[in-house]
């Protein structure tokens, strides 16, 4: 094949047995054999880390689909303030209604522990939202607070609790579903056929069944949402209360002596607890997580397959080579040790790439679908090792073809 | 002769070629799974729309899509009967509620669709033949396709549907799509007993049924013309690109697989250039030394891609058959719509041809350069 490049190697050789003149094996070798071969042909070097490098970069996209799927839904919940929730008993996922009475909130107040109760109201069917500039009207998830009992850790909802306290404003959603229509601070439109006046944006984004979220006061919420049932000027009803643990109480003590004190119609769960009830729920509604865990395997395969076909092809022109290492006495230990170096750059070599790419087009469709596409810490380590796995695995097929070389045929 | 030719080369080493065989199988494998989850989206959304008998249908002003239908004044249907084209109305009632299972307490959506048992609405004749069951008050058939988190689905069991009592008077096949976990069907008049807000004067869809021969494009222009702005009114057509184009650009779920695609087909893509140029390299010698007997570049040229058609075509049919035996699996685990359609099948072929007359030419050019003389 390459005459430059099978000098070179004969070179390293030459020059590694000068390094080594014991011939056991194992130990650290002056010549890195393994790299050397590895650049011997830049040109195709390059196009089998193109190969292996989509697949990685298919692994990686398919972890950040399942992680934007499943984290998507979990952005609201994070975003409150609170260390334990009380919910309705029969409540099984945030965007659907099922209050329960506030009475409960103040009973609440009274177990050990418990630093503050705070109402959150909701509603996610009878609110709609009319975009401002296409005048078309789309449902919206509308949550609400006491601005004196400020719930979300949302900054810019903070920022904004004296202007929530004038009648019929809200505060939007600047990562809403581009056809909610940009609302900025000022903007007039209605909500549920009333007027409502946007006083600021904060970000939270839509998952798989909000396209968009507004957030009011509690009065507010009650002016546009009341049901008929309710006397005017009580908020009998909440969906969810926020508690606070007094500092040195633990979390789960304080839910049990709430579980204690409250009926068997309120939920006590800790923040947790909430967030592995939704991920539950999104896993039972459509189960994404194997489908996505189902693309990962298919990179897995795929990329085995090329590596095992970009190794044993390496391994095919170098044979003269490692069957001249054979011939000087290299035992099998040793050349197992240098493909799998060199399996292991190639892993590395190829994971460098589509992880760069990969946080580019993170970005790009975490901005194109409004979703959370995050390169964690567990997916940069999770893929970096499936894919050292599998160029070693790769590796250690591809060896075999030298292991059975006998140097006397291949000259 | 080229393809004979081609044919020795991929057979002469039969563990390599099998291995590439493999490599392209795989990425073939992968364009289709993703085009099968990215296209059961839109056929998820359309379940109910293509089991629906209808011409044109009417839709609140604010319908934005299947599960977010708004209401619009009956009156319209009525209205639209005044065209002589028009021979039929029936009003369609839908709302989401919450199916109570007390065995597993466990509380659930459930999507509920009422309509006049007079009328033949759904092409399902097992919904149809129940019509009777409908009758009867509090009664609803349940879509044996809903999850199991709803309980048993046995005829004559009662659970609870926002607050109020009702019994399983029959079931159903259709599957749930993507309105809900479960989907019933009842009566008019079952329907606003279990949401008592809702009113029979205010419908969520209105199937229209034209004439024979009647043109519905011409017909919708006239009912335009009588119909207030509250009301739209589609064709068939019509209707069905507004719901595919909902869940394709407008939802997470369509977002998600529709990248998922794009990024399938250019790894697909890249994976059988890779795999397809290692091997016509790998025969780069032999090239050569036809090259040297004198055989023409056109020549040559038709063997190489005579070899990455058969390749990529021997590696299609085994791919084809396992892409069918995953969707059934998806499609049992998942309940996920997915099924293979022959525009599918040609589509991903002419994908796999194509690429693999771009790695042929990709690889000639390396020849052309190629001295024989160095080949060696």
């Amino acid at each position: 094949m390459d005459v430059a490049a099978t000098t070179t190697s004969l070179v390293d050789i030459g020059r590694a047995t000068l390094a080594r003149p014991s011939f056991k094996s194992h130990g650290s070798t002056r010549v890195p054999l393994a790299w050397r071969n590895l650049l011997a042909d830049k040109r195709r070097l390059l196009r089998s880390i193109t190969g292996i490098s989509f697949a990685v970069l298919l692994m990686f996209l398919q972890l950040g689909f399942r992680n934007a799927f499943l984290d998507s839904a979990l952005r609201v919940i994070q975003s409150i303030d609170a260390d334990i929730v009380l919910m309705s008993t029969t409540k099984f996922r945030f965007g659907r209604k099922d209050p329960f009475s506030r009475r409960q909130l103040y009973a609440a107040r009274a177990a050990e522990g418990v630093l503050s109760v705070r109402p959150i109201y909701g509603e996610w069917m009878t609110s709609i939202w009319k975009n401002p500039e296409t005048q078309k009207t789309y449902n919206a998830q509308v949550l609400a607070f006491d601005p004196d009992e400020p719930v979300f850790l949302l900054p810019e909802v903070n920022q904004h609790l004296q202007e929530l306290r004038q009648p019929d404003t809200a505060l939007s959603d600047a990562n809403a579903r581009r056809f909610y229509g940009t609302a900025s601070a000022g903007t007039e439109t209605e909500l549920s056929r009333r007027r409502i006046r946007i006083i600021g944006t904060f970000a939270l984004g839509p998952d798989f069944t909000t396209d968009g979220t507004l957030i009011l006061s509690d009065r507010n919420f009650l002016k546009f949402f009341a049901s008929d049932r309710l006397a005017a000027g009580t908020l009998a009803d909440v969906e969810l209360g926020a508690v606070k643990v007094q500092p040195g109480y633990a979390a789960e003590e304080v839910k049990q002596s709430l579980r204690q004190l409250l009926p068997g119609n309120v939920a006590v769960r800790t923040k947790a607890e909430m967030l592995a009830l939704e991920t539950a729920f999104q896993n039972s509604v459509s189960p994404v997580g194997p489908i996505f865990l189902l693309g990962t395997a298919i990179g897995f395969v795929v990329g085995m397959m090329i590596s095992y076909q970009v190794l044993y092809t390496d391994l095919s022109d170098q044979l003269p080579q490692y069957a001249t290492l054979k011939a000087m006495g290299y035992d099998n230990a040793y050349l197992v040790q240098v493909v799998l170096t060199q399996s292991i750059f190639y892993a590395l070599i190829a994971w460098l790439p589509a992880w760069g790419l990969g946080l580019l087009l993170y970005r790009l469709i975490g901005d194109v679908a409004l979703l959370p596409m995050h390169m964690t810490f567990g997916i940069v380590i999770g893929t970096l090792a499936i894919t050292i796995a599998m160029c070693a695995i790769a590796g250690l097929l591809a060896v075999r073809r030298v292991l059975k070389a006998d140097p006397s045929d291949v000259f | 002769m080229k393809a004979l030719v081609a044919w020795r080369m991929i057979a002469h080493e039969k563990g390599r070629s099998a291995l590439a065989i493999g490599g392209i199988l795989v990425a073939i494998l992968l364009m289709f799974l993703q085009l099968g989850f990215y296209m059961s989206v839109p056929q998820g959304g359309l379940l109910f729309y293509d089991k629906m008998r209808f011409d044109l249908m009417l839709a609140s002003s604010s319908y934005v899509f299947e599960a977010q239908a708004s209401t619009f004044p009956r009156r319209r249907l009525l209205q639209a009967l005044a065209l002589p084209e028009v021979t039929q109305i029936a009003p369609l009632y839908q709302e989401s509620g919450r199916w109570l299972n007390a065995d597993g307490r466990l509380a659930r959506d459930v999507f509920v669709i009422g309509f006049n048992p007079n009328d033949v609405i759904f092409d399902l004749p097992e919904v149809m033949s129940q019509s009777d069951v409908l009758r009867r008050p509090d009664t609803i058939l349940v879509d044996t396709a809903s999850r199991p988190e709803f309980g048993s689905i046995g005829v004559g069991r009662q659970i609870e549907i926002d607050h109020r009592n009702v019994t399983i008077g029959g079931t159903y096949q259709l599957g749930t799509g993507f309105v809900g976990l479960g989907v019933a069907m009842t009566s008019d008049l079952n329907f606003v007993r279990i949401f008592p807000r809702q009113k029979l004067s205010d419908v969520s869809l209105g199937l229209i049924t034209l004439q024979r021969g009647a043109d519905p494009a011409e017909v919708v222009a006239r009912l335009r013309g009588i119909l207030p702005a509250d009301t739209q009114v589609f064709t068939r057509r019509e209707f069905t690109n507004h719901e595919i184009n909902h869940w394709v650009t407008r939802t997470s779920t369509g977002l998600i697989f529709g990248f998922g695609v794009v990024v399938a087909i250019a790894v697909g893509l890249v994976i059988l250039n890779q795999t397809l140029s290692t091997q016509i390299m790998r025969n780069l010698p032999q090239y050569a030394t036809l090259k040297a007997m004198g055989f023409g570049e056109t020549h040559i040229g038709g063997i190489v891609a005579a070899v990455a058609i058969i390749l990529s075509t021997i590696s299609y049919i085994p791919a084809v058959g396992l892409a069918l035996i995953l969707y059934e699996i998806i499609r049992r685990a998942t309940l996920l719509p997915i099924e293979m359609t022959s525009a599918r099948m040609l589509a991903v072929l002419a994908l796999a041809w194509g690429m693999s007359a771009l790695s042929a030419i990709v690889a000639l050019r390396v020849l052309r350069r190629a001295d024989p003389v160095e080949l060696f």
